[in-house]
């Protein structure tokens, strides 16, 4: 046998005979030894790339692949997410916009260029595309904010030196109906109002949608009648609350003068003013909704308890008088009907003062409406709390809240007693906010048929109509002109609730100094102006939310259809006054 | 089998496998390479076609606008808002006239 280190030394000259080599001992050993290492770090080396083969081919089970297969995710198709109602209808929406720009060196005739640019884009400013187009600039404006067609027929032309830049642009498919409520953004795509500033760190990203809570053909209803009743009545101003009566939900919110989003610049500042939340009213007589619910709640009085209403009371220097007098003895119920004045103020006395803060807080009147939007006011509550305060603010006078507070409070009243602070955020299926219980579910009971005696025997008659009983308040306050009282200038409400035996609506309809007008006899109170409109928005939501109207006959019976046609002969029918 | 001659053959067997797993991998390379060139240009496409929709949507919003469908039905079909006593139930139709009357109902055995 031969020494194995030689017979490797002999394979070198591929003879298989011994080269005469003479080398040290040591240095045989030695390369030996390297060999060793490098086989053994690239046997190394291949194990682990077949490890990885086999761990990339066997064990993955496919996630590189399906990883590789779904592509890059995609790209949101525009940097700022839409807001849709609550039944997904887009109310704001960013559109890619492309705008025209030129490279005027690139221009070979620029008055060929301008004119049939100008066939294209009738709001192409020609003199001022021409001046800009022969300047020595290398970059110049032609038009901002193409429409795609607009985009199409500049392409079409095959004009060189022509290019376009994307852009943004922030778009309101259904103009002014919400307009107050959405907001606005600036330039640059920020949110500055509404709902637009209020989730601007939400819609930025181009995320999911926000989801409000308003069902758009609602709030197109509110506001073309809130609109109506402004021509109508020549009003300052108008505001709009439609409420779901169990949840909170804002269905409809709208305040007038208004603007159209889409065209901010064109609008004066005054019209992006949000009545409905930002715009503090004293509200006049709806507030004896609230005097009555506590009165009743507190056990102050009972229903066949009354007050002496004969004669006006003085206070200091103010004199409170019934605008319907009666000058009789008037029991609870009478009081709201009649909306009495002196009998409300004496009502509050006996109720206390303190009693009367605590239920006006509970109902969220003493303090801002927690509402998603960034134009909240604060009501204006008497700084000292004295009896004149407590008697006035039994109806409305010297307290000023918005018109939303008023929607929310009416709805604790006629929904068992529990308040949930408004919101515009669709709250999900089923899923009832935690509220707080102000008013037990008896008294409520009770102001519910309250209500409905003030539409079939008081105030509120105008806002009767067929199908659905509605129940409500009238409110009329004079405005505050300087330091008195003006007798022209009103603010005239109405709220109500239906259908009233269990209310799923609070409507609220508040107008800013209206006039009266032949129709209404030249009266310009809530029960005349504001009640009528609150009666044909109810008669127009009803059959659009799925409220099945009752089968009583319509109004002006000539008109009526087969489908209106009652057995017993037409008589309308009554809400009992009795309460189960 | 001397050594060399073993070693010979090694080698040229690993010399046919390298060269032709660099032949697989260059073509293997070259698919990729139109796969994700075909990618891209889908990968656009879907992106135009996302935003015309995200267009179109937009539109179909503004076409379906309440107050717009409001003056068009108005100016158009001569269509009036719903009126609640339009609504009925079987139960507030009137009774059959023949139902009433025992003599007038028509006969039931035919004849």
């Amino acid at each position: 046998m031969r020494d194995p280190q030689l017979s490797f030394l002999e394979t070198l000259d591929g003879t298989g005979t011994a080269s005469r080599v003479t080398v040290p001992d040591g240095a045989l050993e030695t390369g030996r030894t390297r060999l060793w290492v490098t086989a053994i770090v690239f046997a190394l080396s291949f194990l682990i790339v077949a490890g990885r083969l086999i761990d990339l081919t066997v064990f993955t089970d496919g996630a590189l692949s399906a990883a590789a297969r779904s592509g890059p995710a995609p790209a949101a198709v525009a940097s700022r997410a839409d807001i849709v109602d609550r039944n997904g209808v887009i109310l704001a929406t960013s559109l890619p916009t492309a705008s025209l720009y030129a490279d005027p060196g690139d221009v070979p005739d620029p008055e060929q260029t301008v004119t049939r640019l100008a066939a294209v884009l009738p709001g192409l400013d020609r003199r001022r595309a021409l001046a800009r187009l022969r300047s020595s600039a290398s970059f110049v404006w032609l038009h901002r904010n193409l429409t795609p067609k607009q985009q199409h027929a500049v392409n079409r032309l095959g004009l060189p030196g022509l290019q376009f830049k994307r852009s943004e642009r922030r778009t309101y498919p259904h103009g002014r109906a919400a307009a107050h409520v959405l907001g606005l953004t600036d330039v640059d795509g920020r949110g500055i109002a509404g709902v637009e500033r209020f989730f601007d760190r939400m819609l930025t990203g181009g995320g999911a949608p926000v989801r409000l809570s308003i069902d758009l053909r609602v709030q197109s209803l509110l506001h073309r009648e809130l609109a109506a009743a402004v021509d109508a009545t020549s009003a300052g101003g108008a505001a709009g609350v439609v409420l779901d009566a169990r949840t909170g939900e804002v269905l409809a919110m709208a305040s007038l003068p208004d603007f159209d989003p889409n065209r901010p610049a064109e609008t004066p500042p005054a019209s992006r003013f949000n009545r409905a939340t930002k715009g503090v009213y004293e509200m006049g007589s709806t507030f004896k909704l609230f005097t009555t619910a506590m009165a009743l709640d507190s056990g102050t009085v009972s229903l066949t308890d009354g007050y002496d209403a004969r004669q006006p009371i003085r206070v200091s220097r103010f004199t409170i008088a019934d605008f319907h007098a009666k000058k009789r003895w008037l029991s609870v119920p009478e009081i709201l009907v009649h909306s009495s004045n002196i009998g409300a103020a004496k009502m509050a006395l006996d109720v206390g003062a303190e009693t009367q803060q605590d239920y006006l807080r509970r109902l969220g009147l003493m303090s801002a409406a927690h509402v998603e939007l960034p134009e909240v006011a604060a009501p204006l509550t008497p700084s000292r709390w004295r009896e004149v305060n407590t008697m006035t603010v039994a109806f409305g006078h010297g307290i000023a809240v918005t018109p939303l507070q008023v929607a929310a409070a009416t709805a604790s009243v006629v929904n068992g007693g529990v308040h949930r602070p408004a919101t515009i955020i669709r709250q999900p299926d089923g899923v009832v906010p935690a509220g707080v219980q102000v008013l037990t579910a008896d008294t409520s009971r009770t102001m519910r048929g309250l209500m409905r005696l003030v539409v079939t025997h008081g105030t509120g008659r105008n806002a009767d109509v067929a199908g659905y009983r509605v129940g409500g308040k009238t409110g009329t306050a004079e405005k505050q002109v300087g330091g008195g009282y003006s007798g022209d200038a009103l603010v005239s409400s109405f709220v109500g609730a239906f259908p009233i035996e269990a209310p799923r609506y609070v409507v609220l309809v508040v107008l800013d100094e209206p006039t009266g007008t032949e129709e209404t006899g030249g009266r310009a109170t809530g029960g005349w102006v504001a009640a009528p409109v609150v009666g044909r928005i109810v008669s127009r939501l009803g059959p659009l939310v799925g409220l099945a109207p009752d089968p009583a006959p319509a109004p002006g019976g000539g008109k009526a259809r087969l489908a209106s046609y009652a057995p017993d002969g037409g008589a309308a029918r009554e809400w009992p006054v009795a309460f189960e | 089998m001397t050594v060399t001659g073993t070693l010979r053959h090694t080698t040229a067997l690993f010399l046919l496998l390298a060269i032709g797993v660099a032949l697989v991998l260059f073509s293997v390379k070259y698919q990729v390479q139109d796969l994700e060139e075909e990618l891209t240009t889908l990968d656009a496409a879907i992106h135009r076609d996302r935003e015309a929709i995200h267009v179109l949507e937009a539109e179909w919003s503004h076409l379906n606008d309440p107050e717009r469908l409001h003056a068009l039905a108005e100016t158009h079909l001569g269509l009036e808002p719903l009126h609640p006593g339009q609504v009925g139930t079987f139960d507030g139709l009137p009774a059959r006239p023949s139902l009433l009357d025992p003599a007038a109902a028509p006969r039931e055995d035919g004849q």
